[in-house]
């Protein structure tokens, strides 16, 4: 297997997320388009690690980087969706148009 | 004596600017005495210097540095020196000692004659400030003081002829002369410029010099003297402009005394004879200038044929005397003319002096209401009647002698001309005769006046005296060493053609030096040829001689009396001729018809300018700059406008539209538009 | 032979799985699918020879954040929803974004054709553990801090006002 195998693995995952982040109604389902996003980050970091750097974990440190953050990043995304939820009553992306004018 | 000339015109002025500043308006301040004092010392130096060119000084000029300027021309650098002095010849010197003599004797009388005027002490001013005006122009060597001094006596002119400017009379009369010698000076002013352009100086000996070498073409110099011509005329009264001399009488009667009969009028003559060499070489112009000078003195004489008004007379017969003088200068006779001017000046200013004095005497003018005054003015009238034998040319006084030269030269000129100057002569014998007959003699025609009538006191009465003096003697005095004093210019260029002339003229008048003239074996000392020419041929000699008592006998036999019956037949006979002479030859009314012509002129340039001019141009240039103005801000309205709310229009469009992209507030379409940018980016950058 | 069935199986199975999580209607099913992919994930990790990777994957995605979902997916969804349509209006212009950006990525991809593993795996905890404690200490303590920071802003935000 090249590298351009997990390239094109990680860029179908990214592309993937990039619909779901465009087309998914649900507010939980953009986030976890997002997450798709994530891990496709990860799989080429990684993959570059293997191929281009062989002996070195530059890549998969950085890789447990992304993970750790978005881990967070869901908790504190989870948290203001249930706090949206409380006011609004809703989960649908649509609604949400405070922003408008 | 000589060095000190220059003080002649310098002293009279000084005392008029003295007793202008110095003296107050008083009609019995002793201030005139100073103008009177100042003028005997004028006379004094100009008694010395006349003295000095009788024993044969030669011609004096002494200059001083006045102005420079410098011009470049051609790529030369000049520098034109404008001096200012005195050029003294024999002419300059008895003209000056003339003007001062009549000049104190009448500041003299007026000391007596306006002696309750209100405006005393200005009246002596402005006669002082004439005559150093008059005296400058007569010696100065530079012609621009000429013509200054020449329009400074115009000014004191108009200032004495309107002296008494409340009434409406001395207004009109004053205006007339001074318009009148202006146009007369226009010529003057032309005739000057030419002078400078053509010869490069105004220094009179230069002038000559350039004229005598011939370096004039005579195109040039003919329209010099033709303006020449014209300022004589003006200033002199000749033919067409003597309208203002009669009505100049309005003055104060020594003010015409000096001004009107001796001095300003002489002036044109004077700067003729002055500029003589200038006439010299345009033989055409002194042809017309004689001819001017002949029509003046016979319209003139004409005129005084008809009038009552006794200061009337006199004006006609200046101007007619003047006409002799111009007429003899345009002859050829230069000697003549300045002859005939010294011994014009002092009988005409002792008749406007004794007429002062009759009038002083009766209130009035007119001599219709006079009469019989010898017994009452004796003084007055052995005077005047001593002063009309000269003027009328009886022998021994001094105007036969004068007007005997000018006859001479004349029939040397031209015959035709020479019968209507004997004509003329005759009739100045008739009408000044007339004049005497009329005041003095008979019985008197209105009681009233005549009961009152009184002599003059001693303060006019001497001048008369005095002046009378002269008028006998003069003529015999100077008609001996008036060729050495006065000659002929010459001009040299013309010199081989003027030896013939004398020896043409040496066979005519030959004869006549042997005849019964007390001042031939004078002459015959002198071996110019000039000398020969002052003479007539004897039989007119005995001609004048016949005719000139035959008209005053005449005269005496119409107004010897009270009535003169035979006069107002022949008036009622001639009245035409007689209506077309107290017209003045409708001199008056043609000037007025030019001055309605020009004001119509003037009517109408002002016309066009308001309604062409200002209407088509200005106003038009005005209506196109309106609609110019309308264009530019239609074009502003249409396209600048537009352009600038287009750009503005623009921006809100695009900021309306790319608003409505995100106006719904919907984050995903947000997301959507950077997907979009990242796809474009990946796609761009990524593949190249 | 062996290892392209495995990355090829892998492989299909995360891309599978993203595509359901990203097409299907029932939001619980969507986020299953998701834990499916990321375990997908985790499995290609282990074919890189990155083991600890493959180990933080299984034990922080899939189980703690795929799990976290379903939980959220629980709480928030409603019996009604499971039968909407979960795809919005712009499906198709998402589409050709994703369309014409696959073009370029793809070609990006393709250049490292050639670029072949020469080395055998090996190990990397010990290699981890040394760099992240070593060279890598203060993003180390930072993360923590931010997890930490994540805590709380989850605990501040779902604070009741009524409680």
């Amino acid at each position: 297997m090249t590298l351009a195998h997990y390239l094109a693995v990680g860029s179908g995952l990214f592309l993937i997320g990039v619909f779901g982040a465009l087309t998914r109604r649900n507010i939980i389902g953009i986030l976890m388009s997002v997450e798709l996003m994530f891990n496709a980050a990860n799989i080429n970091l990684a993959a570059f690690d293997r191929f281009l750097h062989p002996g070195g974990v530059a890549g998969q440190s950085l890789a447990l980087f992304v993970i750790a953050v978005a881990a967070a990043e869901v908790v504190v995304g989870l948290a203001l969706l249930l706090a949206i939820y409380r006011n609004a009553d809703t989960v649908y992306a649509e609604d949400f148009n405070l922003l408008k004018g | 004596m000589l060095e000190h000339a220059y003080l002649i015109p310098l002293i009279p002025f000084a005392a008029s600017l003295i007793m202008f500043f110095g003296a107050k308006e008083d009609p019995h301040s002793p201030a005139p005495w100073i103008g009177v004092g100042a003028m005997l010392i004028s006379l004094g130096l100009s008694v010395s210097v006349l003295l000095a060119f009788l024993g044969g000084a030669a011609t004096y000029e002494r200059n001083w540095h006045w102005f420079s300027f410098a011009t470049t021309m051609g790529g030369k650098h000049f520098v034109h020196d404008m001096p200012i002095g005195v050029l003294i010849d024999g002419g300059a010197a008895l003209v000056s000692v003339v003007v001062c003599f009549v000049s104190s004797l009448v500041q003299i009388y007026s000391i007596a004659y306006m002696h309750d005027d209100k405006r005393y002490k200005r009246y002596f001013c402005f006669v002082s400030f004439f005559t150093a005006a008059m005296l400058g122009l007569v010696l100065s060597s530079n012609l621009l003081v000429t013509f200054a001094c020449w329009e400074l006596m115009g000014l004191t002119s108009y200032l004495l002829i309107g002296f008494w400017f409340e009434r409406e009379g001395p207004c009109e009369a004053q205006k007339k002369a001074f318009m009148t010698t202006k146009l007369g000076d226009s010529g003057l002013y032309l005739a000057l410029l030419f002078l400078y352009s053509l010869a490069g100086s105004f220094q009179i000996s230069q002038l000559g010099q350039f004229f005598s070498m011939g370096y004039a073409p005579a195109a040039v110099a003919a329209v010099i003297a033709l303006g020449i011509l014209v300022g004589a005329a003006g200033k002199s009264a000749q033919f067409p402009l003597f309208i203002w001399l009669p009505d100049a009488m309005q003055g104060p009667t020594p003010g015409s005394a000096l001004i009107h009969a001796a001095t300003m009028v002489a002036a044109g003559i004077y700067v003729v004879a002055r500029l003589y060499f200038v006439f010299l070489a345009a033989p055409d112009v002194m042809a017309l200038a004689a001819w001017v000078g002949c029509i003046t003195a016979f319209m003139a004489a004409a005129m005084a044929l008809v009038s009552y008004d006794i200061k009337g007379v006199l004006a006609f017969s200046t101007i007619s005397q003047l006409g002799f003088m111009m007429c003899a200068l345009g002859a050829g006779g230069y000697t003549a003319a300045l002859f005939h001017l010294t011994t014009h000046a002092f009988f005409k200013a002792l008749l406007f002096l004794g007429a002062g004095c009759v009038i002083h005497a009766v209130h009035t003018n007119d001599m219709r209401e006079m009469g019989g005054l010898w017994t009452k003015l004796p003084v007055t009238f052995w005077t005047m009647l001593a002063a009309c034998c000269a003027i009328a040319g009886l022998p021994l006084f001094s105007g036969s002698y004068s007007k005997d030269m000018i006859l001479a030269y004349v029939w040397e000129f031209s015959k035709p001309m020479f019968w209507v100057m004997l004509g003329t002569a005759l009739m100045t014998a008739f009408y000044m005769f007339r004049l005497i007959f009329l005041t003095f003699t008979g019985k008197d025609r209105d009681h009233e006046k005549f009961h009152h009538a009184h002599e003059a006191p001693g303060l006019m009465t001497v001048p008369l005296v005095l002046l009378v003096i002269p008028t006998i003697v003069s003529g015999l005095a100077l008609n001996g060493v008036i060729f050495k004093l006065a000659p002929k210019p010459v001009l040299h260029f013309q010199t081989a053609a003027a030896h013939e002339v004398p020896a043409d003229a040496h066979a005519a008048p030959a004869p006549a030096p042997a005849e019964a003239h007390a001042e031939a074996p004078a002459a015959q000392h002198h071996g110019d040829e000039h000398h020969q020419e002052g003479h007539l041929p004897p039989f007119l000699h005995y001609l004048l001689w016949v005719l000139v008592p035959a008209s005053i006998a005449f005269s005496f036999f119409l107004y010897r009396g009270p009535k003169y019956p035979v006069a107002d037949a022949l008036k009622s006979a001639l009245a035409p001729a007689f209506t077309l002479l107290e017209r003045r030859w409708y001199m008056d009314d043609l000037f007025n018809v030019l001055v309605r012509v020009s004001d119509r002129v003037a009517a109408l340039c002002f016309w066009v300018d308001a309604n062409v001019v200002d209407r088509v141009f200005v106003d038009g240039w005005g209506l196109v700059m309106r609609v110019f103005a309308h264009l530019s801000d239609l074009f502003d309205a249409l396209f600048v406008d537009r352009t600038v709310d287009g750009f503005g229009g623009l921006t809100n469009d695009v900021g309306v539209g790319l608003r409505s992209f995100v106006k719904d507030g919907q984050v995903q379409e947000y997301l959507m538009y950077a997907a979009i940018a990242f796809s474009l980016a990946a796609t761009l950058i990524l593949t190249r | 032979m062996f290892e392209q069935i495995v990355f090829w199986s892998l492989a299909a199975l995360t891309l599978g799985s993203a595509l359901c999580v990203v097409l299907m209607r029932n939001t619980v099913h969507s986020s299953l699918f998701l834990g499916l992919s990321l375990a997908g994930v985790a499995g290609l990790y282990g074919s890189l020879g990155a083991d600890f990777l493959f180990a933080a994957q299984i034990m922080v995605y899939v189980s703690g954040i795929a799990v976290l979902i379903m939980f959220a997916v629980m709480l928030l969804g409603r019996a009604s929803d499971l039968h909407l349509r979960q795809v919005n209006d712009r499906w198709m212009a998402a589409l050709l974004v994703c369309g014409v950006s696959a073009v370029g990525l793809c070609k990006v991809a393709a250049s490292f054709r050639l670029a072949f593993a020469t080395t055998p795996t090996k190990p990397g905890t010990h290699a981890l553990g040394r760099l992240f404690l070593g060279e890598y200490l203060l993003p180390f303590e930072l993360v923590s801090l931010v997890l930490l920071a994540a805590l709380l802003g989850a605990v501040f935000f779902t604070h009741s006002e009524k409680a």
